[in-house]
C-alpha cells in the first residue's frame, strides 16, 4: 500500500486574546491509500484542528508552528494562499462537516449543486454533467434522483442532506474524504445507514477516508486503523482490532468502557472524572495522569514516549515501560479481549 | 512487546513507577479561570486604545461643560460685549487672546456660546436617550415575551410608527410654546418606539431557548425571566443603541432648530449655534463661526459612536476569553 | 404485585400549527410510569417524544387526552395552588448543556432559581447551604457556586442543570436526551449519577432518549414511540429479548457494537411503514404477553406471537 498522506510532528497553536493555546503537540501520523483512518477523542482534543489542517482550513487566528503534513511529496503544511489550498482543496481532499447546512446552498436546487462540483472538477457539460450526477445522487443512496435533482436542501431529512453533501464531496473525484464528526447530529439509525454508505462509497471510489468522532463505538465497523487523540495528542493508535480487544492506554481503556453498550445494567458505567487540560498552560508529563485512576509518578513528570506494542500498534503511556508495574484493564476490556481471543 | 525509548531526562528513575493516590476533587478543578463578566468586559474594552482615547475626550468635555460657567474669566453666553473704543458691539471679532473662538454677529462670545450649547444638547440629548432606553426596554421586553400582548403592541406600534416622526415633532413644537422642555418633550414622544422593536426582535430570537424553558418549568414569574434570563443577553446592543441614541437626539435637535422648529435663538444649543454659523458660511473670514461648533459635535458623535461599538463588542462574552 | 402509579398518560394528542397547516405530533399516546421506575421513550427525532416531555411539564399545550399526576388531572386548566405544587414536583433536564443554562448568571443563581420561586427556605445562610448540598449531591465542589456556566465542560454543565432539578425536592424528573449532545467519555458521568440519585432519593425518571444502548443500560421499562404513536412498550429486558415490531428491530440492529469482529458480522435493518398493510384490518394496541404492548393488526399480532421467546 501507498502512504498518501504522511504528518510529521506537527504543531499548531491558536492566539485567543493575546494567549497562545497550543491545539496540537507534536502529531505523527501515516495515511496509506485505500484505508480507513478513525480519529477518536473527546471534543478539545484537536482532532478537528487535525483534519483541518490538511484542507488550510484552520481558523485565522491559528497557525502551523512546526512539522510537516506532506501529501504527493508535497509539504502541504508550508501552503500560504489560498491558491496554494485550492490545488488540494475539493479536488485532492474532500471533507464532510457535522452540520450538512452549512455546506449546502439553500437557494440551489441539490442537483445543480452537485453538478457544479461534477463541472468544476470533472469537465463534464450539459447531459453528460446532469447523468453523472444522477448516478451520483443514485450512489449516496437517495432515491429517485430524477426528482430530487430539482428540490431544494430545506425538502430534506438531516440524513439525506448528510448525503447530498457526500454527493457533492464524491462529485470532485477526491484521493481523501474527511468526515468530520459527520453523524452526530443524527439519529441512531441514521447513523447506521450512512456508515454502511460510506463503506459502500469507499470501495466503489477508492477512497481514503479519515473519520472523525467523539464515539469509539460507532468505529468499529468502518476503521481499518484508529488513532486516538488527547489533549491534542495521538496517545495511541492502532489497527482496529488492536485498539478495540488489546488497547495500552488508560485513556482508551476509558473511552471503551464507558460505552453504555459495554454496561452492565444495576452497575455503574466506568466513566472519566474530571475535565480535560486547559491548553493555554504546558502541559508536564502525561497530559490524562490527572484523571487517571491508575497513574504513575512519573506520569506528572515527564510526557511518555511511544512503546511499539507490535509494528502496527504503539502508546504512549509509562504503563509500558519495562519498570511499571503490572496493570490489568477494566474489567470490560478484559472481557472483550478474552472474546477476542477465543475467537 | 519491543520497547524503543526516545529521550530520557536524567531525574527518571524506578521510584517513579509508582502508583499515585488519584485525586478526584483535583481532576474537577481543572480549568478555572476565575471569570467575571464586568471584570472581562472592562478589560477586553480596555483593550482598545482608539476606545480609551475617546473615552477620556468624552469624560472632559462632559466635566469641562459642567464646570466652565465657574472659571474664571468667562463671559456670559448671551451678553454682548461692546467695543470700548466705538461703543459698537463686537460684531464678528475673529479669535485671539479675549475671545478665544471670537464672537458672533451680534457680539457674543463663540467660546462661552459653545459651552453652553454643549450642556443644552447633551442635557437633552442624555434625558431623550435615558427614556428611549428605559420606555423602549420595558415595552420591548413585554411585547416580545408576553405572547399575549404581541398582538395589541404590534397594532399600537403599526398606527404609531405609520406617522412621520417630522410631523409629530413639526405640530408638537408649533402647538407648545418653544423650549427645551418641549424639544425634550415632542423626541421623547417618538424615540422609544424604533427601541422597542428593537429590544423586541431581539427577545423572539432568545425567549425559547432551553434556559428560558427551564426557568419556566421551575416557575419563574415572567419579569425575573426578563430581568435575569433576556435583558442580560441584550446588555451589548442595547448599550450600543443608547450610545448611538444620544448623538441621534442631538442631531435632531440640530436639525429641528436648523429648519426653525427648534429652541428659541435666546437659548444656545449646538443647533442654535450651527444654524447661525450657517448663515454665514459662506464669508471665508466667519466660516470659524461654523466650523467650531461643528467640531464639538463631531466630536461627541464620534466619540458616544465608537465607545458605544467598543463597549458592545466588549460586553459579548463571546469575545472574552 | 400492585405498584402505585405516579404518571398516568391518557390519549394524549398534541397539535402545532393553526388550522391550515395543522401538525398532529403526538397522536393517541397512553403509558403509565411507576413510581421509582425509570421509564424511557425511544424514538427518532421527530417522533414528538420531546413533545410529550414538555406536555406534562405544561410547556407544551396539549389537544386532546389527559395527564394525571398523582390521582389528579394536571392538564388543560388547573387551579395555580395545584400549578405550583406541580412545578415542584415534576423536574426537567434538558438536552444542550450549552444552551439550557443561563450564562449570565452564576452557578449559584442557577441552582437556586427554583428556591426563589417556592421560597422553601428561612434564611440566606439556608439557601446556600441548599445550594451547596445541591452541588454535592450531583459531585460538584459547592465552591463552583460563585462561578459562571461557560467555565464548566459539558459533563460538569449537565451537572448543574441536574443540581437545579434536584434542589426542588421533585418526585418525578423528565430527563430530555440528557446525554445525546455530550461526549461519550462523559456520558458515563452523568448515566451513573442518574441512577445513583435514584437509589438515594427514590426518584422516579421519564428518560427520553433516540439511542437504545442507552435505554438498556438505565431504564426499567421501555416505549417505542415512531411518528406520534408508540409502537411497543415492555420491560426493558423484554424488549431486547423479544423485540417484535419492526421498529424496534430497526432500532436495535442500529445501536454500533465496540467490537470489530461482531459488528461487521451485524445485519442493518432498516424500517418502512409501507410495510404494514393497515387498509381494511386496523391496528390496534394490543397486550400480546404480560407487561408487553403492541401496536398492530390482527394478522400481523398473530405472526408476532409466534416469534415469541
Amino acid at each position: 500500500m501507498n502512504k498518501i498522506l504522511s504528518v510529521d510532528d506537527l504543531v499548531i497553536k491558536f492566539k485567543l486574546r493575546g494567549r497562545i493555546l497550543t491545539a496540537l503537540r507534536g502529531v505523527s501520523l501515516e495515511i496509506f491509500e485505500g484505508e480507513t483512518l478513525a480519529i477518536v477523542g473527546e471534543s478539545g482534543s484537536g482532532k478537528s484542528v487535525l483534519a483541518k489542517s490538511f484542507m488550510g482550513l484552520l481558523d485565522n487566528n491559528g497557525w502551523i508552528d512546526s512539522g510537516s503534513i506532506l501529501y504527493d511529496r508535497k509539504d502541504i503544511a508550508k501552503y500560504k494562499n489560498e491558491k496554494e489550498w485550492l490545488t488540494i482543496r475539493g479536488k485532492e481532499i474532500a471533507m464532510v462537516f457535522q452540520e450538512p447546512m452549512t455546506s449546502l446552498n439553500p437557494l440551489k436546487t441539490i442537483g445543480k449543486q452537485v453538478e457544479e462540483a461534477v463541472e468544476l472538477h470533472q469537465g463534464l457539460r450539459g447531459n453528460d454533467a446532469k447523468n453523472e450526477v444522477i448516478t451520483i445522487l443514485e450512489n449516496v443512496g437517495i432515491s429517485n434522483p430524477q426528482s430530487r435533482y430539482s428540490q431544494y436542501p430545506h425538502e430534506f431529512s438531516g440524513g439525506m442532506r448528510q448525503r447530498v453533501v457526500i454527493a457533492i464531496a464524491i462529485a470532485c473525484k477526491p484521493k481523501i474524504l474527511i468526515c468530520d464528526e459527520p453523524t452526530t447530529a443524527l439519529d441512531v439509525t441514521i447513523q447506521a445507514q450512512f456508515i454502511k454508505l460510506l463503506k459502500e462509497l469507499k470501495n466503489k471510489y477508492n477512497l481514503t477516508i479519515i473519520y472523525i468522532t467523539h464515539d469509539l463505538g460507532v468505529v468499529a465497523n468502518i476503521a481499518d486503523k484508529i488513532a486516538v487523540m488527547y489533549a491534542g495528542d495521538i496517545v495511541e493508535i492502532g489497527k482496529c482490532e488492536e485498539v478495540f480487544y488489546n488497547g495500552q492506554h488508560p485513556y482508551t481503556w476509558a473511552l471503551l468502557s464507558s460505552l453504555p453498550q459495554l454496561g452492565i445494567k444495576g452497575q455503574p458505567l466506568y466513566s472519566i472524572k474530571g475535565t480535560p487540560p486547559n491548553l493555554f498552560y504546558d502541559i508536564k508529563g502525561d497530559a490524562f495522569a490527572p484523571r487517571n485512576e491508575h497513574a504513575l509518578k512519573i506520569d506528572f513528570v515527564e510526557r511518555p514516549p511511544y512503546f511499539d506494542v507490535s509494528p502496527t500498534h504503539k502508546a504512549r503511556t509509562w504503563l509500558l515501560d519495562q519498570r511499571a508495574p503490572k496493570l490489568e484493564p477494566p474489567q470490560s476490556i478484559r472481557l472483550l479481549r478474552k472474546e477476542w481471543e477465543a475467537k | 512487546m519491543s520497547v524503543k525509548i526516545e529521550k530520557l531526562s536524567d531525574g527518571i528513575n524506578e521510584n517513579l513507577f509508582a502508583f499515585v493516590k488519584y485525586n478526584e476533587i483535583e481532576a474537577q478543578r481543572g480549568g478555572y479561570s476565575n471569570y467575571s463578566y464586568w471584570k472581562s468586559t472592562f478589560k477586553v474594552f480596555s483593550q482598545n486604545k482608539a476606545a480609551i482615547l475617546f473615552l477620556i475626550i468624552m469624560v472632559v468635555l462632559l466635566i469641562f461643560t459642567v464646570i466652565q460657567p465657574y472659571l474664571p474669566n468667562q463671559k456670559s453666553p448671551t451678553e454682548i460685549s461692546i467695543d470700548p473704543q466705538t461703543n459698537m458691539q463686537l460684531r464678528n471679532h475673529p479669535p485671539d487672546k479675549e475671545f478665544i473662538f471670537g464672537t458672533n454677529s451680534i457680539g457674543q462670545d463663540l467660546w462661552a456660546r459653545i459651552w453652553s450649547g454643549t450642556r443644552t444638547s447633551l442635557f437633552i440629548g442624555l434625558l431623550v436617550g435615558l427614556w428611549e432606553a428605559i420606555l423602549g426596554i420595558i415595552i420591548g421586553a413585554l411585547w416580545g415575551y408576553v405572547r399575549q400582548l404581541d398582538r395589541i403592541i404590534t397594532e399600537i406600534y403599526n398606527v404609531l410608527d405609520n406617522i412621520p416622526t417630522t410631523i409629530i415633532l413639526i405640530l408638537l413644537t408649533y402647538i407648545m410654546r418653544p423650549s427645551i422642555g418641549t424639544m425634550i418633550f415632542a423626541m421623547c414622544m417618538t424615540g422609544w418606539l424604533s427601541m422597542a422593536r428593537f429590544v423586541r426582535n431581539q427577545i423572539v430570537i432568545i425567549r425559547d431557548r432551553e434556559y428560558n424553558l427551564a426557568s419556566r418549568c421551575l416557575g419563574t414569574p415572567t419579569g425575573r425571566i426578563i430581568t435575569r434570563n433576556l435583558l442580560p443577553y441584550l446588555v451589548s446592543v442595547i448599550m450600543l443603541r443608547l450610545a448611538l441614541a444620544i448623538p441621534a437626539a442631538i442631531g435632531s435637535e440640530v436639525f429641528l432648530t436648523y429648519i426653525g422648529l427648534g429652541l428659541p435663538v435666546s437659548i444656545p444649543s449646538l443647533g442654535n449655534l450651527i444654524n447661525e454659523g450657517r448663515a454665514v458660511m459662506m464669508v471665508k473670514q466667519l466660516r470659524y463661526q461654523l466650523i467650531f461648533p461643528a467640531i464639538v459635535l463631531s466630536l461627541i458623535t464620534i466619540s458616544f459612536y465608537i465607545i458605544g461599538n467598543v463597549f458592545a463588542d466588549a460586553a459579548d462574552p463571546r469575545n472574552h476569553v | 404485585m400492585d405498584r402505585e402509579i405516579l404518571l398516568e398518560v391518557k390519549n394524549l394528542k398534541v397539535e402545532f400549527g393553526a388550522k391550515k397547516n395543522k401538525f398532529t405530533a403526538v397522536d393517541g399516546v397512553s403509558f403509565h410510569i411507576y413510581k421509582g421506575e425509570t421509564f424511557g421513550l425511544v424514538g427518532e427525532s421527530g417522533s414528538g417524544k420531546t413533545t410529550i416531555g414538555r406536555a406534562i411539564v405544561r410547556i407544551n399545550e396539549i389537544s386532546d387526552g389527559e395527564i394525571i399526576f398523582k390521582g389528579k388531572k394536571i392538564s388543560g386548566k388547573i387551579d395555580p395552588q395545584l400549578d405550583k405544587e406541580i412545578t415542584r414536583q415534576i423536574q426537567m433536564i434538558f438536552q444542550d448543556p450549552i444552551a439550557s443554562l443561563n450564562e449570565r448568571s452564576k452557578v449559584d443563581y442557577i441552582v437556586s432559581e427554583g428556591l426563589y420561586n417556592i421560597k422553601n427556605y428561612k434564611s440566606e445562610e439556608e439557601r446556600k447551604q441548599k445550594v451547596a448540598k445541591s452541588l454535592m449531591d450531583v459531585g460538584l465542589l459547592p465552591e463552583f457556586a460563585s462561578r459562571f456556566p461557560h467555565e464548566f465542560s459539558g459533563g460538569q454543565r449537565q451537572r448543574i442543570g441536574v443540581a437545579r432539578a434536584l434542589i426542588m425536592e421533585p418526585e418525578l424528573i423528565i430527563a430530555d436526551e440528557p446525554i445525546s449532545a455530550l461526549d461519550v467519555s462523559i456520558r458515563a458521568q452523568v448515566l451513573n449519577l442518574l441512577s445513583e440519585l435514584q437509589r438515594e432519593k427514590g426518584l422516579t425518571y421519564l428518560f427520553i432518549a433516540h439511542d437504545l444502548s442507552v435505554v438498556r443500560f438505565i431504564t426499567d421499562r421501555v416505549a417505542v414511540i415512531h411518528k406520534g404513536k408508540i409502537v411497543e412498550l415492555a420491560d426493558t429486558q423484554e424488549i431486547f429479548k423479544n423485540p417484535l415490531h419492526p421498529y424496534t428491530k430497526a432500532l436495535l440492529s442500529s445501536i454500533p457494537l465496540p467490537d470489530p469482529k461482531r459488528e461487521r458480522k451485524k445485519k442493518l435493518i432498516e424500517y418502512n411503514s409501507n410495510i404494514h398493510d393497515y387498509s381494511i384490518d386496523k391496528p390496534k394496541w394490543v397486550e400480546i404477553r404480560h407487561g408487553h404492548y403492541i401496536f398492530g393488526n390482527e394478522i400481523e399480532i398473530e405472526k408476532w406471537k409466534k416469534g415469541l421467546k
